[in-house]
């Protein structure tokens, strides 16, 4: 199964996204960390759990303590990456962050804020992850 | 007949006194003074003659008792005459038997039974005169020989025909090397050292005649005369000979291709020389000017003997010319500075001059001036020192600190900047390498250190780096440093020249900038992130309420949410505004 998690220190942001995200049949109820760190040890200690979990994280970028880059370098050291699958969520129409992004093997797109119908739609559609909405 | 005068001295060798006194009759009948001497043996004839010596005639019977043969007799008695004639009185009628005598030696021969007082008297003295003129004769010839063998020069007789050699002098033996045997049995043209068609030709054309030629000669030890032959007809011995003076020349001609080769090496030196060589009078006029003047100056040397030899000289030369001649006198020899001198073409080239005072050797008698064109030297020297004076310049116009780096010897040369730019001053300078490096900062120093070896070990010949320099005060200053290296002929670098700039202000400038660039980047990121993020919430918030209006709970914690995310995005402008504002 995919479980959908949501990384932002915004309230309104964590709430936009969570709308979005169940209005449009990505989750049906996403789990939502104000903090990184907090959202990486949740990652991590589902996968003693449970195996073989598939995790879809919007990741923001600019957080207080661990930012979005720091999570993504703690998530690249780790054996199962190829089970988290990262759409990096940000404010930012910086350019630079973009390309940086691309150098991670977890982050599978790129969303500027505020997320739109078409993202999550195409959302849906990424590779590595369509096979968990096609309808059976 | 008349009586002869003066005593005469006569031995009468004669046995006979019937004889004997008949011819002291015929004798004293001619003769007042007369001594008269008898020897009647041969022996007691020999005893006389070997006693006295002064006998003017001898008188000779060849009937002696103690000799039988008279040939014996003959030429015993003629041994012993002492150069007086012999006259033979003979019984013998056979005429043959007198001349046969008279080949051995004996002046005249008498037959006893035709004697008279007349022709026995006329005998006498006919015979004393012919050998008186026999001694002349002889004494001539003898002196003659003695001036053939004894003379200095060489000579020799030849055969006219065949140019054997007849006889030869103790000169020519002694030249040629050859023994008068030797000598005897060569032709002249054994001493030939070349083709002899030549000589022969002279030969035969003056057959008859003196002739005078130039020959080549060898002599036996192969080395090579030059002989003037001056050679003579005569009659030798009863041939036709010629009688030749061989004047050795080698010597002369030796000495003649010497003086030859030293004048033309004198011509060589003073015609072609590079020199400009010049016999000054006491009054400064040229007595003579080398033809190499044409060459150098382009003047002929007859349009300048005779002229002043200060006429040509630069007016503003003269005077210091003048200073240095004064001393002429004093000094043998004196350099005078170099002056110009108006060329033939009215250029004007500058000569260094060297004067010898030669005015008391009588072959020169003036003054040598020895000139060399240094025009060439002279516009070089003016070339350096113009680019020595433009190297000042430049070291004292621009602000950069010129420094002269000698690899081998480890010293540096600091143009004066290095106390305007650093404070250094020159005395207290340590100019070494090391001391240079121990300035640069530490921070800069192995940067710099590495850069410098890309000079010495892989040829690099420019250098452009920048670094900070410490001043004599401790602060650094930055410093863009442009260096060149000079290699010598074999291509290793041997000298740095570096123009170190003050670039302290610049670096300042770049660093404001970095630093105004630095809070623009800022400023950007701010927008991207602190300004979008409230932006981007009220983008979401009003997409939520246009689209998911039913799925929505509290439309009105929505509103405040924007209201709220509003504020916040006029806060974060504001806060951009100010930073903005703020001074760089």
């Amino acid at each position: 199964m995919l479980e959908v998690i949501i990384v932002d220190d915004d309230q309104i942001v964590v709430f936009i996204q969570k709308k979005m995200v169940t209005n449009h049949e990505i989750a049906i109820n996403p789990i939502s960390f104000h903090d990184a760190a907090a959202a990486l040890d949740y990652i991590i200690g589902e996968k003693q759990g449970k195996q073989r979990k598939n995790f879809l994280i919007l990741l923001d970028i600019n957080m207080p303590n661990m930012n979005g880059w720091d999570f993504l370098d703690c998530l690249e050291n780790h054996e199962e990456k190829s089970n988290y699958h990262v759409i990096m969520v940000t404010s930012s129409i910086d350019n630079k962050d973009k390309k940086k992004a691309k150098k991670y093997s977890t982050v599978r797109s790129f969303i500027e804020k505020p997320i739109s119908t078409s993202d999550c739609e195409k959302i849906k559609e990424i590779s590595e992850i369509s096979h968990f909405f096609e309808r059976v | 007949m008349r009586k002869s005068s003066g005593e005469l001295k006569i031995l009468v060798i004669e046995d006979n006194p019937g004889d004997f006194i008949l011819i002291e009759d015929y004798l004293s009948e001619e003769h007042n003074a007369l001594e008269l001497q008898r020897a009647e043996t041969f022996k007691s004839a020999k005893e006389i003659l070997q006693a006295s010596s002064n006998f003017d005639t001898i008188l000779l019977d060849l009937s002696l008792p103690d000799i039988n043969d008279t040939e014996i007799l003959v030429k015993e008695i003629l041994a012993l005459s002492n150069a007086a004639p012999v006259v033979v009185l003979t019984g013998y009628t056979d005429k043959d038997y007198g001349a046969k005598t008279l080949s051995w030696g004996v002046s005249d021969y008498l037959l006893k039974d035709e004697i008279n007082a007349s022709n026995l008297s006329k005998s006498i003295h006919y015979s004393m005169e012919r050998k008186k003129v026999q001694r002349q004769l002889y004494e001539s010839e003898e002196k003659y020989r003695t001036l053939f063998d004894s003379s200095p020069l060489p000579m020799w007789v030849l055969d006219r025909h065949s140019l054997e050699f007849l006889s030869v002098n103790q000169a020519a033996i002694k030249l040629y090397g050859y023994s008068r045997e030797e000598f005897l049995q060569m032709t002249v043209r054994d001493l030939w050292a070349e083709e002899g068609d030549r000589i022969e030709k002279v030969v035969e054309e003056n057959f008859h005649d003196l002739f005078t030629v130039k020959v080549k000669h060898f002599t036996k030890g192969g080395d090579t005369l030059y002989i003037d032959v001056q050679s003579n007809p005569i009659l030798f011995g009863g041939r036709e000979a010629r009688v030749t003076l061989a004047h050795n020349v080698t010597e002369k001609l030796k000495a003649e291709e010497k003086l030859k080769h030293s004048q033309q090496r004198f011509k060589a030196l003073v015609q072609d020389g590079s020199d400009l060589i010049k016999i000054l009078d006491e009054n400064f006029y040229y007595a003579y000017v080398s033809p190499s003047s044409k060459n150098i100056l382009g003047i002929k040397p007859e349009n300048l003997e005779g002229r002043d030899a200060f006429e040509l000289i630069h007016l503003d030369d003269r005077a210091k010319i003048q200073e240095q001649i004064q001393y002429l006198g004093k000094k043998k020899t004196i350099q005078l500075p170099s002056y110009r001198y108006r060329d033939g073409n009215g250029e004007w080239r500058w000569l260094e001059t060297i004067i010898s005072d030669l005015r008391h050797d009588p072959a020169v008698n003036g003054l040598v001036a020895n000139s060399r064109d240094i025009t060439k030297f002279k516009l070089q020297e003016k070339q350096l020192r113009e680019s020595l004076e433009r190297y000042d310049i430049v070291a004292k116009a621009t602000s950069d600190l010129i420094t002269d780096y000698n690899i081998e010897k480890d010293v540096f040369q600091y143009s004066n900047a290095i106390y305007d730019i650093f404070g250094y001053s020159q005395n207290e300078l340590r100019a070494s390498k090391k001391w240079w490096q121990e300035q640069i900062h530490p921070d800069d120093r192995l940067r710099v250190v590495e850069a410098t070896n890309a000079i010495y070990e892989r040829g690099q010949k420019l250098l452009s780096i920048e670094y900070r320099f410490q001043c004599s005060d401790g602060d650094y200053k930055y410093v863009l440093d442009r260096s060149y290296v000079i290699t010598d002929d074999s291509g290793n670098p041997s000298r740095i020249i570096g123009s170190i700039q003050d670039i302290t202000e610049r670096r300042k400038y770049i660093n404001a900038i970095e630093r105004s660039n630095e809070r623009l980047r800022e400023i950007a990121w701010t927008q991207s992130h602190v300004v979008r993020a409230p932006l981007a919430r009220i983008m979401g918030l009003i997409d939520l309420l246009k689209n998911q209006r039913n799925n929505l709970d509290n439309i009105e914690e929505i509103i405040d949410n924007i209201l709220n995310s509003s504020k916040e995005l006029d806060k974060v402008i504001r806060k951009i505004t100010n930073k903005t504002e703020e001074e760089f």
